[in-house]
């Protein structure tokens, strides 16, 4: 782990540590280069780790993501430091850059923690675990998730009423409540900005009702239920606990809708849509599964058959974009829509309702750059300076973009990206030991 | 086979749609839609015979009288298309279709024609006070009965035959069969919707501009009838007066309201608003005020040395009766009432 008297000096500064990041860090690591890889989050793998299965493979999201993961953390070239974010970049005149690097305290040395949960048993405070999605609960001493790298205890200052009761229970003396912020300076040769994307907030469209009907979920939250390390090791309906058999899912929530300023297609939803509907006919063999959606887009290599297949499991594609959702006092819903195949306005009951939320560009990334301007886009992705030549570039020559902080993509997309991006930071660190770039 | 016409959405332009072409068909317009129902939904199949250039189906529908414009589908369109000011455009294009004299469309589509007509009434009625040599008693005298005399000559020439014709379009050509003894079965239906636009308050959080409307029905039928029959100019009776000030006071005020809100355009089916629209409202306020004040000039004594009052007074009716009410918006409180008297035959037809 970080050594704060090593010089800092690397080659890539790589920011953001889901797969596209990793993906990158790996990728320049590989090749003999020195990489720093950061994330704000207290583990890396972003939301990968956090899925199901991928499509249209149905591939353990978790068996691809974890192997890289350690990889990733073993590497000898790869520096990873989470609860960090780096700022006040500066290229400088030779092509180089400068980063600020902040780390938050975790309270925990990473280093010692040997994960064995003892802080968990001991802590008293119970909160709303984001890993899960809400879905349950976690303590304010713990491990994020079990899959989690590193896979050590981080204190949620926040919510810890410094009781000292998981200091006295961890047997390596790691918990240690004196760890400040730490900033320093590094010097680096390029930069990869992989910082994703965030999920629509459902709240910003009232009249489905999410947060205050509590059998509507999002789908991020229905993925935590079908993953191998889910929370219930079945699903359920959060309202009462029951068995949902009548689920059904509201396709482009938040996505090709400009009154909540997402006017594109989010690219994820109609597929992963899909893919939970099958592993939901899998899971729960006798539920109804209902897709509400405006035009089913698969576009992908093999997704078309997949999309196919969930049909013919029975899956039942309902072509109408639902206007409202009511709840009945029993939790069940009723969702309002016009079945375009009808022309007519349909009100069906389902138990259970899955908002097929869409992805928005992750914000304040420009401000990390000081004295270049790092674009954005129509839509507030990072603008690719040369989309058809050369998609890893911005608008700053030497800073590269990969995956979903460019546009809305999929996995095999933003690994493809990654590449592209790695392969281009990996040509310009080459450029600059041999001769001056002009910048 | 139905021919589609590309070009149907320019002429539709005319009357004020936005972008229709931006529809991408999603229904959420019909489904958020607290109007529509199983039988009779709408506003995505209006928006499709539109974008189709639909004629035939669009003319011999009902549906865009059946919207109140709430203004919840635009607000809510993901594509921004604005549903309910295409149903309100198709309201416009409709009274159009049903008008025989074609004036009506030439009217909505023209700004400058329609101000030209009303400058041709200003000249009239000054070109004949002018004859008159600006008599108050002989131009007071001809204005009474000028008033019974168009409401008969509008409603004969121009208001009668175009609900025939609406009705030949909606019903005949539309093919419905209805059962003859529904005419006069559903007929309570009409008046009813005419006096009280009861549908209106189907529409989510629309109880205040309903009840805002229902008084504007009320206030301006009965100074209608307080003028004209009762001669609320000429009259003595002292109820008499006090009702008239009432019932104009009543337009006025609350025409005031609409246009104000139409200017803080607050509300998303005001946000659209049309030529023909803000003549609507700002002839009715006037028509409200000018009557109040002449009447107190008349109780003051003021008038016959102010004829100019009465002058701008006639003014405004004239424009009114002649320009706004055969061929503006006035007709849509009719033809509403209509749709919903042909939709109840519709729905008992053989």
């Amino acid at each position: 782990m970080q050594d704060n008297n090593k010089v800092k000096e690397y080659d890539a500064l790589v920011i953001g540590a889901g797969i596209a990041g990793g993906e990158a860090a790996l990728n320049l690591a590989n090749v003999g280069n020195r990489v720093l890889l950061i994330d704000k989050d207290l583990t890396v793998g972003g939301k990968m780790i956090m899925l199901s299965k991928v499509f249209p493979t149905l591939d353990c999201s978790a068996c691809i993501t974890t192997p890289k993961v350690s990889e990733i953390a073993r590497h000898s070239l790869i520096t990873t430091l989470t609860s960090t974010e780096a700022s006040d970049i500066v290229q400088k005149d030779n092509g180089t850059f400068e980063a600020l690097i902040t780390t938050q305290p975790r309270y925990v040395h990473i280093e010692d923690c040997t994960g064995c949960q003892l802080c968990e048993e001991a802590c008293p405070v119970n909160v709303e675990d984001e890993y899960q999605y809400g879905l349950v609960g976690r303590k304010a001493a713990f491990i994020p998730f079990s899959i989690a790298s590193p896979r050590a205890a981080a204190i949620d200052i926040e919510n810890c009423t410094l009781c000292g009761a998981c200091e006295r229970a961890c047997p390596t003396n790691c918990i240690d409540f004196t760890q400040t912020v730490e900033k320093f300076m590094i010097e680096c040769k390029t930069v990869i900005v992989a910082t994703g994307f965030q999920l629509f907030d459902p709240t910003l469209i009232p009249r489905y009702g999410y947060g205050r009907f509590k059998n509507v979920i999002t789908s991020m939250q229905m993925e935590r239920q079908l993953a191998p390390t889910r929370p219930f090791n079945t699903v359920l309906r959060p309202s009462d606990g029951k068995i949902p058999d009548n689920i059904a899912y509201v396709l482009c929530t938040g996505s090709r809708d400009k009154t909540v300023g997402t006017p594109i297609c989010s690219q994820v939803c109609c597929m992963y849509s899909t893919k939970q509907a099958q592993l939901l006919m899998g899971a729960l063999p006798m539920a109804d599964i209902t897709l509400y959606f405006l035009h089913i887009r698969a576009f992908g290599k093999g997704f078309n058959e997949f999309y196919a297949q969930a049909q013919s499991m029975g899956v039942e594609y309902v072509k109408g974009k639902v206007a409202k959702i009511t709840e009945k006092e029993d939790g069940n819903l009723i969702l309002r829509y016009e079945d375009i195949s009808t022309g007519k306005v349909t009100e069906t009951e389902h138990d259970m309702v899955v908002l097929s939320v869409g992805i928005l560009p992750n914000q304040g990334i420009t401000g990390l750059f000081k004295n270049r301007k790092l674009e954005l886009d129509q839509f507030n992705y990072i603008s690719q300076s040369n989309p058809l030549e050369s998609p890893a570039t911005t608008s700053i020559k030497g800073v590269f973009v990969a995956g979903v902080a460019s546009a809305p993509m999929d996995i095999p997309d933003s690994i493809l990206s990654a590449g592209a991006a790695s392969s281009e930071a990996a040509n310009y660190i080459r450029q600059l030991s041999v001769k001056q770039v002009e910048v | 086979m139905a021919k589609i016409n590309p070009k149907f959405t320019d002429e539709l332009k005319k009357y004020g749609a936005f972008d229709t072409n931006a529809c991408y068909n999603c229904g959420h317009c019909t489904a958020v839609c607290s109007l529509s129902t199983e039988e009779d939904s709408f506003p995505r199949e209006m928006v499709r015979f539109s974008v189709l250039g639909l004629e035939d189906e669009l003319k011999t529908s009902l549906k865009p009288w059946l919207c109140y414009y709430c203004g919840e589908c635009s607000q809510t369109c993901p594509r921004q298309a604005f549903p309910g000011e295409l149903m309100m455009t198709l309201r416009r294009w409709l009274t159009a279709q049903y008008d025989w004299t074609k004036l009506s469309g030439l009217l909505y589509k023209s700004l400058p024609l329609s101000i030209t007509f009303f400058i041709l009434v200003i000249a009239a009625v000054l070109g004949y006070s002018w004859h008159e040599n600006f008599n108050i008693e002989k131009i007071m005298h001809v204005g009474h009965y000028f008033e019974m005399f168009a409401i008969a000559g509008v409603f004969a020439l121009i208001i009668l035959p175009n609900i025939i014709r609406m009705w030949y379009l909606t019903i005949i050509k539309a093919g419905v069969k209805v059962k003859a003894i529904d005419y006069i079965y559903k007929f309570w239906d009409l008046l009813v919707h005419m006096f009280t636009q009861k549908r209106a308050l189907g529409c989510d959080d629309n109880q205040v501009r309903w009840f805002e409307h229902l008084i504007l029905v009320i206030g301006y039928l009965s100074l209608l009838f307080t003028t004209v029959a009762l001669d609320w100019f000429g009259t003595s009776s002292k109820f008499i007066i006090y009702l008239g000030y009432a019932e104009s006071a009543l337009i006025f005020i609350v025409t005031f309201i609409f246009m104000y809100e139409r200017i803080k355009k607050s509300k998303e089916l005001s946000s659209h608003a049309h030529p023909s629209d803000w003549f609507f409202v700002i002839w009715l306020f006037l028509m409200g005020l000018t009557a109040f004040i002449v009447r107190i000039f008349i109780d003051t004594d003021l008038i016959t040395n102010n004829l100019w009052i009465y002058l701008v007074h006639l003014i405004v009716l004239v424009q009114w009766a002649l320009i706004i009410v055969p061929f503006g918006k006035w007709t849509h409180f009719l033809y509403r009432s209509f749709a919903m008297y042909f939709d109840a035959l519709k729905k008992d037809q053989v």
